[in-house]
């Protein structure tokens, strides 16, 4: 057991930063992403004793965090289907009034277009452009084709672009 | 496009977050009772309730022979057991 709270304390000071970075990508917020981040560790010390190293520890941790990030982004999306706001809005909304978005009006931009994307076409942007992934590793961590994942990437990277230019 | 997420955390954000996430395994151990306690709880709620309503009817409408033997055919007893069952009990 002692043995381990130890790996598991390994983990939190290798890769709770990158993790953190991973799901803020997605997520956009600030608080939503802390409280994830919490969520993510306690699902890794419950798995942790049937982690047996199949896979490589981070390919394992990016699962998890990105499995839970979809879940909370799918429940997101229902309740403001509930709640009748439009997701646009609803963009706009995490967009806008972060205390902790410090980018200039390029910037902002940008992060609108990626709050645009689908969840899953931003989940493979984000893996391939900001943390630099291979896509064979993005195809581990999520269970899809690297083929699908590269068209993804591009119908993603174009509306992206698309969505800088017009806003230009 | 520049590579560089356009977001920022509170200051010293990543100096107390792996404190918080090592707490995790603690936290855990103390609490992991509760969900037992739940299911036990709820067994037993369910177990008074049923008490409570098989009670509560039969207290209110005691069977007559005729639906006494009706429920004993449909629960599959057979004539001949049933006719055993009568003349012991006669």
């Amino acid at each position: 057991m002692q043995e381990q709270e130890k790996y598991f304390n390994e983990l939190v000071k290798q890769y709770s930063e990158p993790l953190y970075w991973h799901v803020r990508a997605m997520v956009g917020s600030h608080e939503d992403t802390d409280d994830l981040l919490q969520e993510i560790f306690i699902k890794v010390w419950n798995a942790l004793d049937r982690f047996r190293g199949d896979s490589d520890v981070f390919t394992w941790l990016w699962r998890i965090a990105t499995n839970e990030t979809l879940s909370f982004l799918r429940k997101a999306r229902v309740r403001a289907a509930l709640s009748f706001s439009a997701l646009d809005a609803q963009a706009e909304r995490i967009s806008d009034p972060d205390p902790y978005f410090d980018g200039d009006a390029a910037m902002r931009s940008l992060r609108k277009a990626l709050l645009k994307l689908p969840d899953k076409q931003r989940l493979v942007f984000t893996m391939r452009y900001y943390e630099d992934l291979p896509y064979e590793t993005i195809s581990e961590i999520t269970g899809t084709s690297v083929g699908a994942l590269k068209a993804s990437y591009h119908i993603a990277y174009e509306k992206v672009k698309q969505h800088l230019l017009e806003s230009d | 496009m520049k590579k560089q997420l356009p977001y920022s955390t509170p200051s010293g954000y990543f100096d107390s977050l792996p404190s918080r996430l090592t707490e995790i395994p603690s936290r855990r151990s103390r609490f992991n009772l509760v969900p037992y306690l739940a299911l036990a709880v709820s067994f037993a709620l369910l177990v008074m309730l049923g008490n409570f309503i098989l009670t509560k009817s039969t207290a209110s409408q005691p069977a007559s022979d005729e639906e006494i033997i009706e429920y004993l055919i449909d629960s599959g007893m057979t004539l001949a057991q049933l006719e055993d069952a009568v003349i012991i009990n006669d």
